[in-house]
């Protein structure tokens, strides 16, 4: 009885903490190539989110309707995040951070407002199609179906975000980027559209993450501050720009989160505030991350 | 040689300023008048969060916790204990200066960009406590039925004692930034290494100036509260925080008085706009993004770029402090 109470708080947070992983991958992703720090990555993901209930209630009547609509939100959110770079953030490279940032965080309120406007203040619920519906039992535990498939999701993007970063041409490229843009310039690789690509895919995992959030509870305005917050302190835990230290930082944010609440439902995020700091003060640059350059 | 100016020439703007803020409420309605009572209030809140982004060249995005604090530092001890206003403002700000010790504590740490990203998140961990402690703060809901004493209630008086509060405020910040403990920021800004070089303790005097900052904000804050008549746990959410980030961009963050005019063109364009769309956010949000394209250092750096005015303080070397650092 109580392993199997702890076994199933365990699976759901390790749900929670590869839908982290997939907002702060993206977030992290293009942080470390471009170094411009995305406000709006969560209010993006939240579009996807909402795109995935619009998609799934045109389809509704079919079963597939929610496996198809995650994709489709995820590359429709993947265009917004194309168009935002093309028009808006291309011209940002070489503007001040606080520049930047003021853009981002006017991109989270116009994005925000855009939602309000589209899909109405009422939250939004999906009808899980019937092969998800039931739990599955795992030793014991009953286990919510579709936890299986996010954390599956979860790890295939995990591997494929390592995968491509470590075998591939491209990847090789943008971990060249991150190291000194200058030099790649110089071998006649053009950084801007690499940068284009870099943010177009950072939001396409975004929307990606939308898309499967949507089928796990109801949507609801708001929610991607509290995601976004979240999505910092994974990296400040993790380490900025570490692929590894998200994953980790993810998991640990998720799995604190998960037994937090059953405690002290209040102080969950209190708790992760207290890890943050407490990390920051005995490992500045997290807990995967290289020290920071002064 | 600057200080060799008469008082007059060297202190003719916010004299000015002051004169016409003085002679306001009788050339206007009412209406207006609580409009230039959230500029003031405002204003005050941008020029304390100057202290950190335009003298000590980091940006902080979380200021609105520390205003918040001090607005429910009022709140409760007005509604809760029936203090009256006048004592509650020293509160507010040792309150919002504690808040700002403690978060400040790891916030001084990191520069640049890193500095950024966990004021935001303390700003919102500020934003969840209140926002989640029912019983002590009314979470979602707020406080209401913080009013001001008989003497204060209608718009006028309230606009004089801001006033008066405001100026007071920015005078002690202003010697703060004219003193050696000014130029020590200034320092750090432009050259943080040098100043470490020097034997200056650069965390200890940033976690001084983010207390100064954060005690400021507060008082802001706590001005709020009554003249509002009640809190609400957005005054310390992330929307919030970009309020005076933008004000002293649109200003200009290398003159002092640079924040309180942006206050005035982002409080007016909110009067203005709020009374026809509720989408404020998405129209301040396109303003952003025109004021940052099109304007960048301000009101004050395009005045200046044309040769108009000449400003008292120019930056150092040309280049913005805040982005030091990163490449």
């Amino acid at each position: 009885m109580e392993f199997t109470f702890f076994f199933s708080q365990f699976m759901s947070g390790l749900t929670y903490g590869m839908m982290l992983f997939l907002v702060a991958s993206g977030f992290s992703l293009i942080f470390g190539v471009m170094n411009i720090l995305n406000f709006a990555h969560a209010t993006l993901w939240l579009i996807g989110a909402y795109l995935c209930f619009t998609f799934w209630s045109l389809m509704q009547s079919y079963d597939i309707a929610l496996w198809l609509s995650i994709p489709l939100a995820a590359v429709t959110t993947g265009a917004i995040g194309w168009i935002c770079e093309v028009v808006l953030i291309k011209r940002l490279y070489k503007r001040e951070l606080h520049e930047q940032l003021l853009i981002t965080y006017a991109m989270a309120l116009i994005f925000g407002d855009l939602i309000k406007i589209t899909w109405g203040p009422t939250d939004k619920l999906i009808v899980r199609p019937p092969i998800i519906q039931k739990p599955v039992h795992l030793f014991g535990a009953p286990i919510d179906s579709y936890f299986i498939f996010v954390i599956f999701i979860g790890f295939a993007v995990a591997v494929g975000l390592w995968w491509f970063l470590k075998f591939t041409k491209y990847g090789h490229i943008v971990k060249a980027a991150v190291f000194s843009r200058e030099m790649v310039n110089a071998l006649g690789i053009p950084i801007p559209r690499i940068y284009t690509w870099v943010f177009t895919l950072g939001i396409f995992i975004a929307g990606l993450a939308g898309g499967i959030q949507s089928a796990i509870g109801s949507i609801t305005l708001g929610m991607d501050m509290s995601t976004i917050i979240q999505a910092f302190c994974v990296v400040v835990i993790g380490g900025f720009g570490s692929l590894t230290g998200t994953l980790v930082g993810s998991l640990i944010v998720g799995e604190v989160f998960s037994f937090a609440i059953l405690y002290w439902p209040d102080g969950a995020m209190v708790l992760i505030f207290a890890i943050t700091a407490a990390i920051l003060v005995i490992r500045p640059w997290g807990l995967f991350g290289t020290p920071l350059r002064a | 040689m600057e200080r060799k100016k008469s008082f007059i020439k060297r202190y003719w703007l916010p004299l000015v300023l002051f004169i016409i803020a003085l002679l306001l409420p009788a050339l206007i309605p009412s209406f207006w008048v609580h409009v230039f009572t959230e500029i003031l209030i405002l204003g005050l809140f941008a020029i304390a969060f100057n202290l950190i982004f335009g003298y000590m060249g980091q940006l902080s995005f979380g200021q609105a916790a520390y205003y918040g604090i001090g607005a429910y530092t009022t709140g409760l001890l007005m509604v809760k204990a029936n203090w009256p206003l006048i004592a509650t403002l020293p509160v507010s700000m040792i309150t919002a200066g504690i808040g700002a010790l403690i978060l400040g504590f790891f916030c001084v740490r990191l520069r640049g960009v890193y500095f950024s990203i966990l004021t935001i998140a303390f700003g919102q961990l500020v934003f969840f406590i209140i926002f989640q402690w029912y019983s002590f703060t009314g979470g979602d809901n707020g406080l209401q039925g913080i009013n001001p004493p008989d003497w204060l209630f209608s718009a006028v008086p309230y606009y004089y004692f801001t006033l008066i509060v405001v100026t007071i405020a920015s005078i002690i910040i202003y010697f703060i930034t004219e003193s050696p403990f000014g130029y020590t920021m200034r320092a750090i800004r432009d050259n943080t290494e040098r100043t470490e070089f020097i034997g200056i303790n650069v965390q200890r005097y940033m976690l001084i100036n983010f207390i100064i900052s954060g005690m400021f904000c507060g008082l802001a804050g706590a001005l709020w509260g009554p003249f509002n008549r009640s809190v609400a746990p957005d005054l310390c959410g992330w929307q919030h925080s970009g309020t005076p980030v933008f004000m002293a961009v649109m200003g200009g963050p290398h003159h002092f008085l640079g924040p309180m005019i942006g206050s005035v063109i982002f409080t007016f364009l909110n009067a203005f706009v709020t009374g026809f769309t509720e989408y404020w956010p998405l129209v301040s949000g396109i303003v952003i993004i025109f004021v940052v394209m099109l304007m960048p250092g301000g009101v004050f750096g395009v005045i200046k770029e044309k040769g108009y005015f000449k400003a008292k303080e120019p930056v150092s070397n040309g280049t913005n402090p805040v982005d030091k650092g990163r490449d």
